[in-house]
């Protein structure tokens, strides 16, 4: 069992609070993601469970014990860094073969533990090399196949992929998720990349400012953030925010927008908080040029009701390859949404969009949180 | 088919060379000019002057110099033997033995005739041994008298046998010669002396390779060099591993450190001349206080013969070892927070950190320090010859201060010249090596 867990942890730098008193379990064998923006304070969380840094208050407990003033040896975790930390003076196979050497771990058992994991990464060729005769991909190989060797209970990550090309990112991104499924053992990967997170995470932290905004799968993140931050730094392009105030309507509820554009909510319960100061937030993906949109095969025709018209002036049209991403004005404001390629619609074109109000997401003015 | 493919105007004009003044080279010669100038007026002409001066025989005060070839170099004008144990009997046990040494106050050396020359024949314990045969009767009487009667007897075991040497101390052999060339040398080195003994040749000239004090200077020199880098690195190493740590006062206390660095020597050492005087040493008068040294007693630091090497090493070091320091610290500060850390993940303590990660990591920037540090070193002048003048009885005497007393003060340019080239050859060696080290690294 290693599953790793804060309790209340806080960090601080002379007046500086890094992270203020976190409370997170991770399961043990689970890949979690901390992702957040730079300064949110995730690789300090990372940092502190991997013993580098001193916890100010808190616990943290890895497989049940309390490793909160163990140094880093005697945690049971291995760690890749983000500049991979390879010793530039040993080559590929002593890099690996380190940490065993220096717990005495028998000759045959390293040699067989170094050939395993040089196996599974593909590095069997390059056992003899020195590090600056790898290319970045395979520098990053050799830091997680050192990390492997050791055969800790916990894994951590810090940006190992910020450091790569896109494509090979890609490339390796579906490597270590493959890896985690092989070896099972618990993963903490910590990154400011919200792709990275979504595709890696069995469950994702979300950090900003030092606490954590909210945790949960992929799914639940996306489909039901927690707050406008949240909602902001998930997806891409990111979510269209619209000042707003709730507004009663004869079918129920709707939101004011500036320049007197309403839009129905389809939830009537909202009524009562009429007045309400709000952010109005829809994602590009849920506008679109036709009524029915795109989703047309799965919609019921109570969503297609709720659909909203909004005249919109197209301003730039990016093309991606397979979508296009439109960016237009309304009279609240400007926005973003994507669309099929071959959609046809140019610059400077009036057009009426209609925003998915199903997948609307409305958060409060003052404390941003959803509602 | 036949239509023309239009070509661009451009492309068909002859390459101009462009304008002097667009042109980026000629500046660039221009700016490397006064270095170049520096270089061959203040570097090769005396490098080259001193080589040419090595082959004469160029004196202060004489106008005219001759070419003599190697002779500053080495020119043997004599040879003599020296000789230091003389087996005088060989026998079986060790109480026979015993009785031959002590028959030496009874024994009798006689001189006799041996065709044209003659021969010193000692008669002890009843046996007969001839000693030496030479070919001058005073000469064979007076070395045989003073192997027979002069030196002592004692008994060594050699072999399983038991031998009866007649020993002569280390620095005061029994002197045959002088020979003037080597076949007289070799025949007389043969048939001089009849009985089994330890010797060895000296040569005697004015070329350098002949002159003891030159074969001492070379000595002191690598004395001084590798006592002083050896000693640089066990303060560098550590100083640099503080200072890399992180506490307050740090970068005054990096600040502080380069000075004895950038002191000009000639400054420093006066400082260091009070601290090491004979008389007045604050030195002495701290161990005299602190009930260390009796006031009878005070070390005489630069007129000692055994501690004058140690302080113009120490002088040295203190000068020294601030670069090594700094360039330990920038090798230091080059290895990533990352690595080290990784290092601690991995399971190094503190030793094994620095054994296995930090020492490999800055051993390249270290070889260079010590490349720069062995070079200045061994060619070091100033402290030596503000402190010591290279005595006392040419104990601190370096290759660089002897040229520059057998050349300057002397008077004698030309083996001044020669001594200061004997240097190059033995640098380039170390040079080589360690240079061949870093590529090794790289």
């Amino acid at each position: 069992m290693a599953d790793v867990v804060l309790d209340r942890v806080e960090k601080r730098f002379g007046d500086v609070l890094a992270v203020a008193g976190i409370d997170l379990t991770i399961r043990d064998q689970e890949f979690l993601v901390l992702v957040g923006p730079s300064g949110c304070g995730k690789t300090t969380t990372l940092r502190m469970i991997a013993g580098l840094e001193e916890v100010t208050n808190g616990d943290i407990r890895i497989g049940g014990r309390s490793v909160t003033h163990l140094p880093p040896r005697g945690r049971d975790i291995a760690m890749v860094f983000q500049s991979y930390a390879l010793y530039p003076h040993m080559t590929v196979a002593r890099n690996m073969s380190f940490s065993l050497k220096l717990r005495r771990t028998p000759r045959a058992e390293i040699d067989r533990r170094v050939k395993e994991v040089a196996g599974i990464l593909g590095l069997t060729e390059q056992l003899n090399r020195k590090p600056r005769q790898l290319s970045g991909g395979q520098r990053q190989r050799v830091a997680v196949g050192a990390a492997l060797c050791r055969q800790a209970g916990v894994l951590l990550f810090d940006e190992p992929l910020s450091n790569l090309d896109a494509k090979l990112r890609v490339h390796m991104r579906t490597e270590l998720k493959r890896l985690h499924l092989a070896i099972r053992s618990t993963m903490v990967y910590v990154t400011h990349d919200q792709v990275e997170a979504m595709t890696m995470g069995d469950r994702i932290v979300i950090m900003n400012g030092g606490v954590i905004c909210q945790v949960g799968t992929p799914l639940e993140i996306y489909d039901k953030p927690a707050s406008r931050f949240v909602a902001g730094f998930i997806g891409s392009p990111p979510m269209n925010f619209f000042e707003g105030e709730i507004a009663a309507d004869e079918a129920g509820a709707a939101v004011l927008l500036g320049g007197g554009l309403q839009l129905p909510l389809p939830r009537p319960d909202l009524a009562e908080r009429a007045g309400r100061k709000v952010w109005l937030g829809i994602r590009p993906e849920h506008i679109s040029l036709t009524q029915a949109g795109r989703m047309t095969s799965e919609v019921s025709l109570h969503r297609v009701f709720r659909t909203a018209k909004v005249p919109s002036v197209i301003e730039v049209v990016e093309p991606l390859g397979h979508r296009v991403i439109l960016t237009a004005r309304s009279a609240a404001g400007p926005f973003q949404m994507e669309t099929e390629i071959h959609a046809g619609v140019h610059g400077g074109e009036r057009v009426e969009l209609w925003f998915d109000m199903n997948r609307a997401y409305l958060f409060d003015r003052d404390t941003e949180a959803a509602i | 088919m036949g239509a023309k493919v239009p070509i661009l105007p451009s492309a068909r004009e002859p390459e101009r060379r462009p304008k002097l003044l667009e042109r980026e080279a000629p500046f660039g010669y221009l700016l490397v000019l006064p270095a170049v100038l520096y270089l061959a007026v203040f570097i090769a002409y005396p490098f080259l002057m001193s080589i040419y001066m090595s082959f004469t025989d160029a004196q202060a005060g004489n106008p005219k110099w001759e070419f003599i070839g190697t002779q500053n170099y080495s020119k043997v004008e004599s040879y003599q033997v020296l000789a230091n144990d003389f087996v005088l009997a060989t026998l079986p046990d060790e109480a026979a033995a015993k009785r031959f040494a002590a028959a030496r106050d009874s024994a009798k050396v006689t001189t006799e005739p041996a065709g044209s020359r003659f021969r010193a024949v000692l008669e002890a314990a009843g046996t007969r041994v001839p000693l030496l045969e030479l070919g001058s009767e005073g000469d064979a009487s007076y070395l045989g008298e003073t192997v027979g009667k002069e030196l002592s007897w004692k008994v060594e075991k050699r072999g399983g046998q038991y031998a009866v040497v007649a020993h002569a101390a280390e620095d005061a052999p029994v002197t045959f010669g002088p020979y003037n060339d080597k076949a007289t040398l070799n025949r007389e080195r043969r048939s001089d002396i009849l009985v089994p003994a330890k010797t060895t040749v000296k040569t005697q000239g004015k070329g350098v390779m002949q002159d003891p004090n030159f074969r001492l200077a070379v000595k002191n020199t690598f004395k001084y060099t590798f006592g002083t880098e050896a000693i640089k690195l066990c303060l560098g190493i550590p100083c640099a591993l503080i200072l890399n740590r992180k506490f307050g006062g740090r970068r005054l206390l990096r600040g502080l450190l380069v000075i004895p660095w950038v002191i000009p020597i000639a400054i420093s050492a006066q400082a260091w001349l009070w601290i090491l005087d004979s008389t007045y040493s604050v030195i002495n008068w701290c161990l005299v206080h602190w009930g260390i040294l009796s006031p009878g007693n005070i070390i005489n630091f630069r007129g000692d013969k055994n501690w004058a090497m140690l302080s113009v090493i120490a002088v040295n070091v203190w000068r020294g070892f601030p670069f090594t320091t700094i360039v330990i610290l920038a090798g230091l500060t080059a290895i990533p927070d990352e690595i080290l850390e990784r290092a601690r993940l991995d399971g190094a303590n503190g030793l094994q950190r620095f054994a296995y990660v930090i020492s490999p990591m800055v051993r390249p920037i270290l070889m260079v320090s010590l490349l720069f540090s062995v070079i200045f070193s061994f060619t070091d002048f100033n402290t030596i010859w503000i402190i010591t003048k290279g005595g006392p009885y040419d104990q601190t005497q370096v290759l660089s201060t002897y040229a520059y007393q057998l050349g300057v003060n002397a008077g004698y340019l030309a083996r001044g010249a020669a001594i200061s080239l004997f240097m190059f050859p033995i640098m380039a060696v170390m040079v080589f090596f360690m240079l061949q080290f870093l590529r090794r690294e790289a």
